[in-house]
């Protein structure tokens, strides 16, 4: 029943993406408004096919449906329940599931929030676009990613569970939508992108609709890559919260290029500029999305994350190799068109401070790229197996970081057009000087290391410079200074200084050891001290924990464990932290006793300001929130610039200059 | 009014600070630092992605344990990553050696930004002698058109 | 929406076509790297690359399951497959009828034997996988992950073929089969060793 239901659902979509397509483009093609009306119909039929599959793989899940092989490979009767809902990402098949549910529903709220303009051909391009990605996704499920594959012969009458690794913590609930709320978000701008290319209409006005869109998706990817990193580092065992591993650099990617275009729009905005570029910006992202998902899914790259092998890389590879010529095609037809007769005057003034900030987000992206597909090329060229890891990409972000920490000290305080050093010097003063006090404190309390005091004094730097803005901005205007797209944006800055201060100190002052302990005995590891008091099993209904007691400070409690699952061969690590605003203490049971009574091995972690991640994370949250609060609303055609001095040149000087106005549409 | 003064002393005082917190790390690592560092360029034989230095599992504490004994024995950390190579491969090392195609991951992105640099350059300098935008009548006049038209 | 739009666009059509040019050149790059991509195979069926092919097999000796010594230098004269497994590992069940096989083919003849290697895993645990699945070949215990380091093993199963002159003429990763076992032994004959 349930495998007939969820197959229903997923040809529906499918269906309604097609036709969808066929109708629209029948519609644009003859500019008939009747059938651009008709086709965006599709959405609630694509919707539908997707909420009635979901529904049908949560049903079958929940209850124990086994005669799904989704379910027998990934069910269990023991399971929790909410690892059971959250069975539904927890493999290749679901996830794709996932990502066909929330496009559709953004496809809807997409439509819905245009349909006074339905006829317009441009929202009839984008809803194309968003049809036809759609139906990839569903032809994926009705093909070789099928979740409704019915088991033949006996059905087995229970099943495995997921993955033990994510039955382990509620973050499992939380880091896979997000990501993908972020990942497909992107879908829609690149959907007006296609559509403001295909029809010429390269002015701004579809950027300005769709600035909000990207904004959201951004901050959605933003919070999943953090959700990400922390539950790696409360599950894997390692201490570590970022590997370089490909599967977090196929997210981190386009979130390179989606934040260089939220600053490089600006630009577009105020000058006119860019324009080209910012637009393949969006096209690069969703592209960098899909080239994602193939490098995850395919198996061509070992990673923790890696899905089990299927079918499904040539499907996904084409798909990407169609979005890319596509994209390609596009500007080279109407790139040219795009010129704007603007330009940049100075490198000093906030253009050039957005120019820079681009670069080195391009020279970012490039370098995590390269890095992690490298292995792929070399053994391509001349067969040489090599890897890339941890090393190579530390090495090679650290210069990139360090200049767009000290951008984002010096750019919010450059003016438009053209900075004069006197301003930068009086404006600058105060967050230097606060950051070189912060820095002589933690000498003078003995901390050493150049790389992380150096990171300490940027990140001060930065963080005054917008707390600076944020405490002019709210003296003129209140409480309203604090939303709207640019104190929202210092508040998203903050955040990510919490994150880079705190990624350098953990970095450069972690302590690591491992400490055989018997029953009552205590070890030190940098001024914390843990007490091991014996260990404890433990059965739940879907594993049995064997839990050493650790006493840490003298205080709570905390139990590293190592917990086996019924059908998984081996067990798997669960470490215990205690989490505190200075430092975290980490504990992991490395070797449990041989005997009753005897004694453990216990590892101990203790890193620096490792919550100010997820400090730093929360505060980038709030800040995309303000960001996105409707500011003083600009219509698109009103001027943006102010009259400016032009002078003409090789006349004698005899002309007087004329005041030009320029609009800034 | 902040005066350069102002900020060469700040640089000064910072630059003090930063060269006492340089120090400190005195001397040669100690062995077990040794171990560690070269631990770290070594992937887990059995993990995914994970250094030697980092992970858990049996086959890196066995490559830690073999980096010590070859540490307390003298050898140079170029002998022992090499030994390491010539059990299981250039494919255990974390970062390429440079030379022949594992050059390329390091050269390429500097090459990359250093054109990407030459092309910015040559936009500004472009820009600048540009003679500025013209404004003909005719087009005034549309665009006068226009913005009533909007009700601006 | 107004003609504002077009018109400031029409002003600033370029005589240098840089976006197409741009476009073109990143085209190639692009199909390039997607053939690239599409030509790879899985990361785990890779060709079994080792350092140690037709270089002499690293010292093998330690205690067996039942007790005595054993190594690989012992058992020069033969095609000795040296497999490291463990009673964990789902692909060494799956294989080690295969490994039974291919002893008991090479039985008579006393050409070839089986070595086996435990990996991460306990001496108990392993005697009871081999009371339980049969199989009577010595199987070394490596407690240190000493062996495993020397022939360079990522994880089980896998197995390196030595000739009778104690050169490792081949390596596997993942499960083997008698029949393909049996096709490199005879290769290896035919070629002279």
């Amino acid at each position: 029943m349930g495998a007939t239901l969820g197959t229903a659902g997923v040809w529906l979509g499918l269906f309604g993406a097609v036709v969808g397509v066929a109708t629209l483009a029948l519609g644009l093609r003859r500019r008939d408004p009747r059938l651009l009306e008709a086709g965006r119909k599709y959405t609630w039929v694509i919707l539908g096919g997707a909420v009635l599959a979901v529904v049908a793989m949560e049903t079958a899940l929940l209850s124990h449906d086994f005669s799904l092989k989704y379910v027998a490979e990934n069910g269990s009767r023991q399971t929790p329940l909410l690892f059971t809902i959250t069975g539904m990402w927890s493999a290749l098949e679901g996830s794709i599931l996932l990502w066909a549910i929330i496009l559709a529903g953004y496809l809807a709220v997409m439509v819905h929030h245009f349909r006074k303009r339905a006829t317009d051909p441009l929202v009839g391009w984008a809803t194309l676009t968003v049809f036809v990605v759609a139906g990839f996704f569903f032809a994926l499920m009705a093909g070789p990613a099928n979740p409704f594959r019915v088991i033949h012969g006996t059905v087995p009458t229970n099943g495995p569970g997921p993955n033990p690794l994510l039955q382990n913590h509620p973050l499992v609930a939380f880091h896979p939508p997000m990501l993908y709320l972020g990942f497909v978000g992107f879908t829609i701008p690149f959907a007006f992108a296609v559509a403001a290319l295909v029809t010429g209409r390269l002015g701004e006005g579809w950027l300005v609709e769709t600035r909000r869109w990207t904004l959201f998706a951004w901050g959605f990817l933003t919070i999943g890559i953090i959700l990400g990193a922390w539950w790696s580092y409360e599950v894997l065992g390692w201490g570590g919260y970022w590997a370089w591993d490909p599967v977090e650099n196929a997210s981190f990617i386009p979130w390179l290029t989606a934040t260089a275009y939220l600053h490089s729009v600006m630009v577009q905005e105020r000058r006119g500029m860019l324009r080209i570029w910012n637009l393949s910006l969006l096209l690069a992202t969703f592209s960098l999305t899909i080239l994602g998902t193939f490098l995850t899914r395919s198996g061509v790259l070992e990673s923790v994350h890696s899905f089990t092998e299927s079918p499904i890389g040539p499907w996904i590879l084409t798909f990407f190799g169609l979005v890319v010529f596509t994209a390609v095609a596009l500007i080279g037809w109407r790139g040219d068109r795009l010129r704007s007769p603007g330009s940049i005057d100075s490198p000093v003034s906030r253009e050039g401070a957005f120019l820079a900030n681009n670069l080195l987000f391009a020279a970012f992206c490039f370098v995590v790229l390269l890095g992690t597909v490298f292995p792929l090329l070399a053994e391509a060229i001349n067969g040489d197996q090599l890897s890339v890891g941890g090393p190579y990409f530390d090495r090679m972000t650290t210069p990139i970081v360090i200049a767009l920490l000290f951008l984002m000290a010096v750019a919010p305080v450059l003016p438009w057009r053209k900075a004069s050093e006197e301003v930068l010097r009086k404006r600058l003063f105060w967050p230097a000087a606060t950051a070189t006090l912060v820095v002589v404190l933690c000498v003078a309390t003995g901390l050493r290391g150049l790389a992380p005091l150096a990171a300490f004094w940027l990140g001060t730097f930065a963080a005054g410079s917008a707390v600076r803005q944020l405490a002019l901005s709210a003296r003129r205007q209140g409480w309203r200074g604090l939303v709207g797209r640019a104190n929202g944006g210092m508040i998203v800055h903050i955040g990510v200084v919490l994150i880079a201060v705190a990624f350098a100190a953990s970095h450069a002052y972690g302590h690591q050891r491992e400490f055989r302990l018997s029953p009552g005995q205590s070890a030190h590891l940098s001024g914390h001290t843990v007490t091991y008091l014996g260990t404890s099993t433990v059965k739940a209904s879907n594993k049995t924990s064997l839990r050493a007691q650790v006493r840490v400070d003298g205080g709570k409690i905390y139990a590293p464990a190592v917990q086996q699952f019924p059908f998984a061969t081996q067990a798997i690590g669960s470490p215990s932290v205690k989490s505190g605003l200075a430092n975290d203490v980490y504990l992991t049971l490395a070797a449990p006793p041989d005997h009753p009574g005897g004694s453990a091995v216990i590892g101990v972690i203790v890193q620096p300001l490792i919550v100010w991640l997820w400090i730093g994370g929360a505060v980038i949250a709030i800040g995309t929130a303000l960001a996105a609060w409707p500011g003083r609303r600009r219509r698109p055609t009103a001027p943006v610039s102010a009259p400016i001095e032009v002078e003409t040149t090789g006349a004698a000087g005899t002309q007087p200059p004329e005041p030009v106005v320029v609009p800034g549409a | 009014m902040k005066s350069r003064w102002a900020w060469l002393a700040m640089a000064a005082v910072l630059v003090v600070a930063l060269v006492i917190g340089a120090q400190g790390r005195s001397g040669p690592m100690t062995q077990a630092e040794r171990v560690k560092h070269i631990a770290s360029e070594i992937r887990c034989p059995t993990c995914r992605n994970q250094s030697a230095a980092e992970s858990d599992a049996a086959a890196a504490k066995a490559v830690r344990d073999e980096i010590q004994r070859r540490v307390q024995s003298g050898q140079s950390d170029g002998e022992i990553v090499a030994f390491m190579v010539s059990r299981y491969g250039d494919d255990i090392l974390l970062k390429p050696q440079g030379s022949g195609v594992a050059s390329l991951v390091w050269v390429l992105p500097v090459v990359a930004v250093v054109v990407a640099l030459a092309g910015l350059g040559i936009a500004f300098r472009r820009w600048r002698a540009r003679p500025g935008v013209k404004v003909s009548e005719e087009d005034r006049a549309l665009v006068e058109r226009e913005l009533e038209r909007e009700g601006v | 929406m107004s003609n504002v739009s077009d018109v400031d666009v029409a002003v600033g059509r370029s005589k240098r076509h840089t976006a197409r040019w741009a476009a073109i050149s990143l085209g190639v790059v692009l199909l390039l790297f997607v053939a690239v991509l599409a030509t790879r195979k899985s990361a785990a069926d890779k060709q079994a690359e080792s350092p140690l092919l037709g270089k002499q097999a690293p010292t093998l000796s330690g205690t067996s399951l039942d007790g005595s010594q054993v190594s690989l230098a012992s058992m020069h004269g033969k095609w000795v497959v040296v497999n490291f497994m463990a009673s964990w590992c789902v692909p060494c069940r799956d294989e080690h009828p295969e490994l039974i096989k291919f002893t008991q083919r090479h039985q008579a003849a006393g050409d070839a034997a089986v070595l086996g290697v435990i990996f991460d895993d306990t001496a108990p645990n392993v005697r009871h996988f081999f009371s339980e699945l049969g199989g009577s070949w010595p199987v070394v215990d490596d407690p240190n992950g000493q062996t495993a380091l020397d022939f360079g093993v990522r994880g089980p199963p896998e197995s390196f073929l030595v000739d009778p002159n104690g050169f490792v003429i081949w390596k596997g990763i993942g499960q083997v089969n008698a029949d393909g076992l049996d096709k490199l032994v005879a290769q290896g004959k035919a070629r002279g060793a």
